[in-house]
């Protein structure tokens, strides 16, 4: 075995340890693996199944009162484990890098980000100050930051979340690591920019022979960019395959489990839950809306949701996609009306929403629910399950004590969540479960229509997966309407009837989800489908010849572009887009597009439609 | 930014002081007391009474008593606005003076406490985070505890015994020199200070071989509170994410020692602060016990004489001072941690 083929990285019973004595529970228990050069391993668990703590281990390190109680961490030959803190000390940093979650957390509060970043360099480079600020200055720019020179004098508060997420992907990168432990490294971050950092990476590892061991928690990015999938259970490596083996034939329950959608979607199996009869009368439409909202001390206004039109029949589930702040969640609320529309109009069966007076539209939302992103904040902690599904009871019907009660437990059987729970607190239980809750809550009053705003964001794979199956099943069961919001477009694929895509604040294209997904005509919609990392090993982004990407930043939402508003970033902008503003046109296959080029037939298909997914 | 954030500070600062003025003023004429029987004695004649009362001006209307303290009726003699606390109703001579004479001692006695109590309390709280549940950890445990269970004057009169009666290496508690001694011409106030101004260090140490028994008495109580701060903040940070992460960067151990520190300090610059403002008028149990006439004991003295002028006076200057004291540790909060805006 020659030098280059021995193992970066040799972890041999690694045990981590909380507590002492009987009362010591240990998260990782007798954790084995290898990675060698030019390697990107993906480790993947429930969550809680201590990921985090194992990639800390790596580093022979343990968030306090944890310790290391055992095993062997073998870099390049010499075990951290056994070495002074002078020598370990080296080696972190220099040698290994990592970037953990909750960046904000990690970067120092008190020192500007670009005094943190040549501290690291310093660290372990002959550098004066003027030396870590100028690397500071190249890292930020190299993770894509705009204007380095400014942003090396901010402090971390004064970052956004995606922005300290990159800073801290920079300090870990300043010494050239050969090794990069990186913990869910995108999860703050926009599609197009976390397929950016990851073919960045990828790339790195293949040119200089570094390797990286990746936590990540969605299946996309590792058939995308690993080479090997590890899945951790119980403190230890329950599968370790090479990652076309991991998705073609999973071993471990668990990772069947996880893939059991994508596998069912490759093999045609039931996509969505139940068909849509066609040309049946839509039971929501809205027409035209228009959502401003003002800034203060400005005449000036957000232009959040501009001239939508959305139609969802009876049982009938549509996807909202689009990057953050593209106006989704806007348009989910303003059709609930939690947020009063700036103008259009809003129809629910027969009846106009906007119009009706403030007692009748209570009335209306026990047929129009909605269900929120962050479970942990949408149930009242102080409040027992019995309390918080007795309250749309309380409110929407006239049932007894008793009845209510009965009624608790059999929505609580609906969403798959054991009725001897009801006495319980939300505190403690698991997001997914919290969000079977939120469901159970909305469906309590028989509503037709649900707005389901990224209810799955949050959620470790294995929820993801019962989430959709429940969705699926209740809509089967119960005829449920759905406006489905996502960024997550591997979920929309599996739930989906039909897609619309938002970009600041307007639909640039509407269809089925097989149009959309498999021949997407917008130039936005291409770009966010070939950033988007699909679970399936035999489509790596990092095999594609052409990544389309967008360019540049998405306008302010405060002053719009005149013309298309994609015209600065379009790939395909001609001149004349600047100028004219885009119209939603209806294509013969069905399907609505806002770009004049594509409904005029200019925009020929050879322009890069093929890789498209 | 930062002047304005001052003035404005201090605008608000001025208009607290009105209004508390303005309160004292009312709150203590509502104290069950006759300051003027106080004044003439026991079974005085009316007429006797009477004179007194106008001498105190107490006959007037009260509005008009707080006008003419406030100095807006100054053909009537100087008031807050021209810089005057008034006449003290006992001795006679104006309260500026008196507080100016008392004032300095209690200031040189705890500001000199909180720089030892600091500089002692920092490291030993740094040491009890660096290893919680270690031994120094334990004693420091233990002597907090211990120090802050048992009351200021306790522990004053315990050093007396131990240092002056038993020992002899400290001196008797009879004030801020020994009688024999004349004081330096008087400058700040401050003894130590004037010694050093008037060129004699001679004075300058046996100034501070009498504070030192009241000092360390201070210091002994005060030390605990802080260092429980100290301590409780450092493990705190040490814990904190960007600690560990300094860690992961492979960043030297002083290195990471320092990122702590800073953010343990922020917090800790508040509570001794607070506690300075709160010993301005707290040490008086400590000045009683060694004689040193401090602003405590004349507070005190004013209170038990119900002499009006002087209560104000305490009242408005250790309030004015503890704003000015809060101000100042916003600033050094915001220079520590930047996430403080102004």
């Amino acid at each position: 075995m020659t030098a280059a083929e021995a193992p970066m990285l040799e972890v041999r019973d690694l045990s981590v340890a909380y507590g002492v004595g009987r009362d010591a529970v240990r998260p990782i228990d007798g954790l084995s693996f290898t990675l060698r050069q030019r390697e990107i391993v993906g480790l993947i668990g429930e969550a809680g199944s201590g990921k985090s703590t194992a990639a800390l281990a790596l580093m022979g390190l343990a968030r306090p009162p944890g310790h290391i109680v055992g095993g062997q961490v073998a870099f390049e030959g010499r075990d951290l484990l056994a070495m002074d803190d002078e020598a370990l000390r080296r080696i972190r940093g220099r040698d290994i890098g990592i970037i953990v979650q909750n960046p904000r957390g990690a970067l120092n509060p008190m020192l500007k980000v670009g005094r943190q970043i040549g501290n690291a360099y310093r660290a372990h480079n002959k550098a004066n100050r003027g030396d870590g600020k100028r690397r500071a200055i190249d890292m930020l720019r190299m993770v894509g930051i705009n204007d380095p020179e400014r942003r090396v004098d901010a402090y971390a508060h004064e970052l956004s979340g995606g922005m300290a997420q990159r800073a801290l992907i920079a300090m870990a990168l300043s010494s050239m690591p050969k090794l990069l432990i990186a913990d869910e490294p995108t999860s703050g971050l926009d599609v197009t920019i976390q397929a950016q950092f990851l073919d960045q990476m990828w790339q790195t590892v293949q040119e200089t022979g570094s390797a990286m061991f990746l936590v990540a928690q969605e299946l996309g990015i590792l058939a995308n960019y690993c080479d090997r999938v590890l899945v951790l259970q119980n403190g230890h490596i329950a599968e370790d395959a090479p990652v076309r083996q991991f998705f073609a034939a999973p071993q471990q329950p668990y990772s069947r489990e996880i893939l059991r959608l994508e596998q069912d979607t490759a093999e045609g199996g039931i996509a969505s839950g139940g068909t849509v009869k066609a040309g049946a009368e839509p039971l929501v439409r809205i027409t035209g809306l228009v959502k401003n909202f003002p800034i203060k001390g400005s005449s000036k206004v957000v232009q959040a949701v501009h001239d939508v039109d959305l139609a969802i029949a009876p049982g009938e589930t549509l996807g909202l996609v689009g990057e953050s702040g593209s106006g989704k969640t806007t348009v989910g609320r303003c059709l609930v009306h939690l947020t009063e529309p700036t103008g259009g109009e809003i129809r629910f069966g027969d009846r106009n929403l906007s119009g009706l007076p403030a007692t009748a539209l209570r009335q209306m939302r026990a047929k129009l629910q909605i269900v929120f992103q962050d479970p942990y904040d949408s149930l009242n902690p102080r409040w027992t399950i019995r309390r918080i599904l007795r309250e749309p009871l309380d409110l929407h019907t006239e049932l007894s004590r008793g009845e209510k009660d009965s009624r608790s437990r059999e929505l609580l059987e609906m969403v798959g969540v054991d009725p001897g729970l009801i006495d319980r607190r939300p505190q403690g239980l698991g997001a997914g479960m919290l969000q079977r809750l939120n469901i159970a809550r909305a469906i309590a009053t028989n509503p037709s229509f649900i707005v389901l705003d990224e209810p799955t964001s949050v959620l470790s794979p294995r929820a993801v997966v019962g989430l959709v199956d429940l969705l699926r099943r209740l809509q089967r069961n119960l005829g449920l309407s759905y406006l489905f919001i996502s960024h997550d477009l591997t979920t929309v694929r599996y739930l989906c009837h039909r897609v619309a895509v938002m970009y600041l604040g307007q639909i640039v294209e509407k269809g089925s989800v097989d149009q959309v997904f498999n021949d997407p005509k917008h130039p936005y919609s291409k770009a966010l489908l070939a950033a988007h990392l699909f679970p399936d090993p035999g489509q790596r982004r990092v095999d594609r010849q052409d990544r389309r990407e967008l360019e540049g930043e998405i306008p302010s939402p405060i002053d719009l572009p005149k013309g298309c508003y994609l015209a600065s970033r379009c790939p395909s902008a001609k001149p004349e887009c600047q100028a004219r503003p885009q119209e939603l046109t209806i294509l013969p296959d069905g399907r609505s597009i806002r770009c004049w080029r594509v409904a005029t037939g200019d925009l020929a298909d050879q322009e890069g439609l093929q890789h498209a997914v | 930014m930062l002047v304005r954030y001052i003035a404005t500070r201090l605008v608000i600062g001025v208009a607290q002081l009105v209004g508390l003025v303005i309160a004292v003023f009312f709150l203590i004429r509502l104290l069950p007391a006759d300051p003027v029987s106080r004044l003439v004695g026991l079974n005085p004649s009316a007429e006797a009474y009477a004179q007194a009362e106008r001498q105190l001006g107490l006959d007037r209307p009260i509005l008009t008593q707080l006008l003419h303290y406030l100095g807006l009726a100054p053909e009537e003699g100087p008031g807050l606005l021209q810089g005057s606390l008034g006449i003290s109703w006992v001795t006679g001579s104006p309260i500026v003076e008196e507080i100016g004479r008392h004032l300095p001692v209690t200031i040189e006695l705890i500001t000199l406490s909180f720089l030892i109590a600091f500089v002692l309390a920092v490291p030993i709280g740094m040491l009890g985070a660096l290893k919680p549940g270690g031994k120094a950890d334990r004693g420091v445990f233990i002597y907090s505890l211990f120090a802050g269970s048992q009351p200021e004057f306790w522990w004053g009169l315990l050093f007396v015994y131990l240092f002056f009666f038993t020992l002899g290496v400290a001196p008797p508690p009879l004030g801020s020199l020994s009688p024999l001694t004349s004081p330096p011409p008087e400058i700040t106030g401050m003894i130590t200070v004037d010694a050093l101004l008037a060129g004699r260090p001679d004075t300058f140490v046996e100034a501070l071989h009498h504070l030192m028994l009241p000092v360390a008495t201070l210091v002994f109580i005060l030390s605990g509170p802080i260092i429980k701060m100290v301590r409780q903040n450092m493990v705190r940070a040490l814990r904190s994410d960007f600690v560990l992460y300094a860690h992961c960067a492979g960043l030297p151990r002083w290195q990471v020692a320092r990122y702590a520190l800073r953010a343990a300090m922020a917090p800790s610059i508040t509570l001794i602060g607070i506690l300075y403002g709160f010993m301005l008028g707290g040490a008086v149990l400590v000045e009683s016990v060694f004689s040193l006439s401090g602003i405590g004991q004349y507070s005190v003295r004013a209170v038990l004489s119900f002499d009006y002028p002087a209560i104000q006076g305490v009242v408005l200057i250790i309030t004015g001072i503890s704003l000015l004291i809060y101000l100042a540790l916003d600033l050094i909060h915001a220079v520590i941690d930047p996430r403080v805006a102004y």
